[in-house]
Formats: structure tokens, sequence, C-alpha cells
């Protein structure tokens, strides 16, 4: 019994000191230190500001040929709300297909001279619209819009009657100001844990091999399992630093809303640090040195991101792609956590991506564990 | 010469060495150009939708088959009963349409009828496309039912420029090509950069009569080498896969690519030579070149969308200009009257890069 108790507390102080070791090896290097907690908010700020999925202030010019009172109301009515803005106007007909063609007006409309007639004799007056379609996605956008603000400038013409005599009142929920850091910042949340954990992870690893300290470490007594774990331990309090630092940021900076509980919260995302360094594992058993290791981890790192929903829609992949993302677990990660900030939901409604999450992390854990330690041995 | 020469040669020799890394660096760009081209998509389809319909009118039955007609709205039915914020929550419907009882009676009798719409706004931009989808709907509704006047008082004839027909790919690869051409070079640079300061092979080429001009020069040649063999690949991909090509004259983006291959490498070496270790180097290129470039550039949303101080950032980042560039060259069609200005642009941002690079190593001399 005593003989258990002594091992007990041997086993204990060894691993307490490879895990002093891997600590005061990672709090030693003040560059290392200072890029795993500067980049994540700088990314989160950035991805924030910069990343703005808005159709608005386009830029409109019109020709108007015909010059009267409807053709300055149509005018009018497309520029109402906000989507339309005029620039320096007004410009000759050539003048405008050159801002196009350069890209330096998104939108033009030609009123032609017989407008005013045409829609005296009841109509219909046509009218020219061109949209520069480089961007694809943003000028179906705003033909949608075209279209809606023309039709029903149309009707206001057409009949003395104003309200419509059905109304749709749509309600935003979940993010009713319609705030897209909202959206961005809980998948960059993703973004960074995936690339700094799995970065980092595989790193640290990989040095030991590269130094050849590694053989040095088997040599002691110490376990393989134990040289794990001492260094998978302190990574992991790092990173739920990293977790708690962006949302910091994300409450500070874009006043995120925190609706669901903490600790369900806190929970997955350490179920999600365990994936991250589990792939760091897997990348540090192919790689022979820090250079492979890195240009492996884009390898991971890029489909994993790009898959996740963290900065496009799933649903407007094509649908290979989107059935791909099934085995993603960023994809999971990011869509409990913007149901917990945003939606507020608990875990009865999440436990399916929870558990799939969950299952994939002990998977990817034992199995990179294992590789690594066969090759230890 | 000669020793910009040698440096370039062993350079290259070093990187050939490395099989992984070889593969990796040719195979990586393309599958990120592939990811980029193929999966990322802007504009969405396949809205999962519920209806609860509270009426059973006539009118009611028909605005519900017009909505789940819709081809962007994938159409669930929701059973009466449940609360629809249920099918919100759990994820399992993006929107949420109510019909109230009265719908149809209040119709027939001439009053304003209304119905409900939650619209899960998690996603900003799809929530907007929700909301037009619906009202567009409804609009057809209305005409069909003669509850408005169908005649078109004024009728757009749309033309759409450039891109007729709405191909995402044509927007995303040239805008991509930018993206996947800044993050590679300018790594696999550092790399290369990082390592002899890593393993203090930097105090060999001190010690020798090398001069930091050449040092440098050689070294961002050879990078410069492979990054142009990368971009050839990477534009033949884009052609076999993406069916994009030149249109017009191709001759500013040729300039425009050695030069924005150029400032990629600089900023490479010079992250290399401000950097001790190899991870801190690709956090560093992480940071400041991917980030940057994946988000100032332009390449995914318009760059006016930007806010005001970020905005004016966007004009030190060479990508920016390149995806311009791109889109130019690609789509459509500059030549060098319209573009004359951005190859000059991505030239001062590689000598910028490289006056930094030259400035960190110029006394050739261990820091203390």
């Amino acid at each position: 019994m005593k003989l258990l108790l002594l091992l007990e507390n041997l086993v204990g102080a060894r691993l307490y000191a490879l895990m002093t070791k891997e600590t005061r090896q990672i709090l030693r290097d003040k560059q290392q230190l200072f890029l795993l907690m500067f980049p994540p908010i700088i990314q989160i700020c950035l991805y924030g500001f910069a990343l703005s999925p808005d159709v608005q202030d386009l830029r409109l010019a019109v020709t108007d040929e015909c010059n009267s009172n409807k053709s300055r109301e149509l005018t009018s009515a497309l520029v109402e709300n906000r989507v339309f803005k005029i620039g320096k106007s007004p410009l000759s007909l050539a003048d405008m297909m050159k801002g196009i063609e350069r890209g330096y007006i998104d939108a033009g409309v030609v009123i032609p001279p017989d407008f005013d007639r045409k829609i005296s004799q009841g109509g219909p007056a046509s009218i020219q619209l061109i949209i520069d379609a480089v961007d694809a996605n943003t000028a179906g956008i705003t033909q949608g819009y075209a279209t809606q603000m023309i039709s029903s400038y149309g009707r206001k013409l057409a009949s003395t009657k104003r309200v419509r005599p059905v109304q749709s009142e749509v309600t935003y929920v979940y993010n009713p100001g319609l705030i897209s850091a909202w959206f961005f910042v809980p998948g960059v949340l993703g973004l960074v844990l995936t690339l700094t954990g799995s970065l980092v992870s595989s790193v640290t690893l990989v040095k030991e091999k590269d130094s050849g300290t590694l053989e040095q470490l088997l040599m002691t007594p110490a376990d393989s399992w134990e040289i794990l774990i001492a260094k998978i331990v302190p990574l992991l309090v790092m990173l739920n630093g990293t977790v708690l630092l962006a949302l910091c940021v994300g409450k500070v900076m874009f006043n995120l809303p925190f609706r669901g509980n903490f600790f369900l919260y806190m929970f997955v995302s350490n179920i999600y640090i365990f994936v991250v360094i589990s792939i760091g594992i897997i990348l540090a058993t192919i790689s022979k040195n820090q250079r492979q290791a890195i240009l492996t981890s884009f390898f991971f790192n890029l489909p994993l991101i790009q898959l996740s929903g963290a900065l496009s829609p799933i649903e407007s992949m094509p649908d290979f792609f989107r059935m791909l993302s099934y085995l993603n677990p960023l994809r999971y990660y990011i869509q409990c956590i913007r149901n917990i900030l945003l939606k507020g939901v608990g875990f009865d409604v999440m436990w399916k991506d929870i558990s799939v999450l969950a299952v994939l992390a002990v998977v990817l854990l034992l199995s990179s564990a294992a590789r690594f330690r066969k090759q230890l041995g | 010469m000669k020793k910009i020469h040698a440096q370039c040669k062993k350079e290259l020799n070093q990187f050939v060495r490395d099989k992984l890394t070889l593969a990796l660096a040719f195979v990586l760009p393309v599958l990120s150009l592939m990811l980029f081209g193929f999966g990322v998509r802007l504009e969405i389809k396949h809205i999962p939708l519920v209806v609860q319909n509270f009426d059973q009118g006539s009118l009611s039955l028909d605005l519900a088959d017009r909505l789940f007609n819709n081809a962007q709205f994938d159409p669930h039915l929701w059973p009466g009963g449940h609360p629809l914020e249920n099918a919100l929550d759990k994820g399992f419907a993006k929107a949420g349409v109510i019909i109230p009882p009265d719908f149809s009676r209040n119709i027939r009798q001439g009053h304003q009828a209304y119905f409900q719409v939650f619209v899960d706004a998690t996603d900003v931009n799809n929530a907007r496309v929700m909301k037009n989808g619906i009202i567009g709907t409804t609009d057809g509704f209305l005409k069909a039912n003669n509850l408005i006047s169908s005649k078109t008082m004024i009728e757009p004839n749309i033309r759409l420029w450039f891109n007729p027909g709405r191909k995402e790919s044509l927007y995303v690869v040239p805008g991509a090509l930018g993206v996947v051409l800044w993050i590679f070079p300018s790594l696999l640079a550092a790399l290369a950069m990082v390592r002899e300061n890593e393993s203090g092979t930097i105090l060999q080429v001190y010690a020798s009569s090398i001069t930091a001009v050449e040092f440098l020069g050689g070294k961002i040649l050879a990078y410069l080498i492979i990054a142009g063999v990368m971009a050839a690949f990477l534009i033949l991909n884009a052609n076999i896969f993406f069916n994009i090509g030149f249109v017009g004259d191709p001759t500013p983006y040729l300039f425009g690519v050695t030069f924005f291959l150029f400032s990629a490498v600089s900023f490479g070496t010079m992250i290399g030579t401000r950097t001790n270790s190899q991870s801190a180097a690709v956090q560093a290129v992480a940071t400041g070149g991917f980030t940057t470039s994946l988000l100032l550039s332009g390449y995914l949303y318009p760059i006016r969308n930007i806010v005001f101080p970020l905005s004016y950032l966007t004009i030190l980042v060479p990508a920016r200009w390149f995806v311009q560039l791109s889109r130019d060259s690609f789509v459509r069609g500059g030549g060098w009257s319209y573009d004359w200005y951005l190859p000059i642009f991505l030239a001062l941002g590689g000598l910028f890069f490289f006056r930094i690079a030259h400035k960190n190593l110029s006394t050739m001399q261990l820091k203390v």
C-alpha cells in the first residue's frame, strides 16, 4: 500500500517536472508567446471590421435623357434606401460606359427620351440597366434590389392605392441589427484556434525531434505517455487562454452577445482544443522537420477552414463540399459556439453536434497518441 | 553578379533536396486554388424554410405553394401547435413563415392582410437574401391573384456586363490567385531565411565575403524562380479547371505578376530576418501576410465595405492591387491604358520590403 503511494508520488513528481520544463520552454521564448497572444486579437478585429458582405452604397450613375418629373422621381426612388448612391452626376452616356468598364461605377441606368410619353400612354416604358457583374454575387443582389425598386415605383405610377393588400412582417431574430461581425467573430475564433493550436503543438513536438533532445527524453525514466501529457497540458492551458481572450475582444470591440451557458461554451471549446492538439500530434508524426510540419499544417488546415462555414456559409457550397463538411470537426465547433453565443440554446439542442465533435476528438486523440508512442518506441 | 548566382543556386539545391517540401510547395497552392474556386460560393440556395399555415383558405395555400416552389428555399413542413421558434432554435430551418387564420378572409374582404416571417439573422448576408426572396414571392403571389395590377409600367432591360452568366468562379478564382500567390511564396522565403538564423549558418554567411545585397539578392532570386513556376502552374490549372484565361492584352499582367511575386518573396525574407524561430516566422507571415491578403485585398467582399481606418490600410496591401489586376486581366479585359499604374505600385511594394530586409541585415553582424 505504502509502496503504491510512493510510486504514485514519484509519477506525479516526474510528470510535474516534465510539465514545468515544457511550460518554461514556452514561456522563455518571448517572441513565440507574443505571437500566440497577438495574432488572435488582430485577426478577430480585422475579420470583424474588414469582412462585410453588405450590399450597400453601390455607385450608381444615371443618364437621364428624358429629364422629366417622372424620370427624376425614378432616380430618387432608386437611391431611397442606401443600396445605391449617386456619384458625380450628370455624366454623358460615354462617360458612364467607360466608368462601368473600368469599375468606377457598379451600375448604370439609362432613361430614354420617350420615357415620359410611354408612361402617359399607359406603358410600358423601357429603361436600360447595366450592372458590372465581375462580382457575381453582388451583381445578383443588385439586380434583385433594382428590379424590386423599379417595379414598386412602376406600381406607384399605375395605381393610386398605395398600400399593398398583403404585408409580410419580417423579423430578424438573433441578430436584429444585422451586424456582420457577430457572424464572423465566432468563425474566426475557430479559425484562430485551429491555426495556432495545431501549429504550436506540432512544432513543440517536432523541435525535440529536430534537435535530437527527444532521444535524451526517452533515456529518462519517463514513460512515453508522460512525455505526451506533459506536452499537452501546458498547451491546453494556453489555448484556453486564447478562447477567453477572443471572447473578451469580441465583447469589447463588437459588443458580441453571450446568450448561452458559459460552462457549455468552455466545455465545447475544450473538446475542440483536444481535436486541434491531436491534429498537431499527427502533423508532428508525419514530418521530419519544422518546415515540413508547417507546410503539412497548411495542407490540413486550409480545407478544414474553407469547408467549415467560418467565412462563407455552408449552405451555399456545392453539394460535394457540403457533404465533405460533415467530416469536419471545425464545422461542428463553429456551429456550436454560434449557437451558444447568438442563439443562446443549450445542450438539449446541440447534443448531436457536441457528440459528433466529442467522437471525432476521441478518435483523433487516441490515434494520434498511438502513432506518437509507436514512433517513440 | 557571380555571388548572387552562386547563392541562388545553393538555395535552389537546398529547396529541391527536401522532397516532401518540394511536393507540398506545388501541391498546396493548387489545392488551395481548388478549394477557393470550387468551395467558396457566396450565392445562397437551399435555405431550409418552414411554413406554419393556420389558415386553410385557398389564398394562403397558394402563398405557401409559391414559397415552397421558390428555388432558393428547401421546404419543410412544420405541423401546427409547436412554436415556430423551436424550428429556428434547433437549426431545423433558417426562416419561418406564419400565416394567421384570418389571412384569406382579410384579403377577400379587402382588408389589409399580414403574415409573419422570422429570419435567422445569424448569417447576416443570408438574412437579407431570404427577406428579398420572400418579398419577391409575395409580389408574384399578389400579381397572380390579381390583387395588385400586373401591368408593368416600367420595364427594366438588364444587362450584366463582363460576366453575364454570373459565374461565381469568374470572381473568386482571379481573386484567389492573388491570395495564394502571396501566401506560399512569402511563407517559403520566410522559412528559408529564418532557418539560417535558427541553425546558425547565418554566422558563416556573415563571416564570408558576400555582401547583404548579394546574399538577399540570391535568396530572393531563387524564390522568385520557384514562385514564377508556381504561378505559371496555377494559371494553367485555373485555365483547365475554371476556364479562366486572358481577356485582352496579357502584358500588364505578366509585369504585374513578376513584381507581385517579388513583393511576396521580399516580404517573406523581411519577416525571416526579423524572427528567430520557424514557428514564429510562420505566425508572423500568417498574421501579416495571410490575414491581410485574405481580408484587405477585396478578394471576397468589396473593398468599399471595409470600415474607415482599415480601408486606407488596404492601399499598403500589394494583394489588393494584384487582385484588381487579376480581375482586369482575366474578366474585364484591361490593358495598359487602364492598368498602367498597377505594376508600378507592385514594384514599389517589392522595393519597400527589400529595403527593410536589407536594413535588418546590412551590418552583416551578429546582433547583441
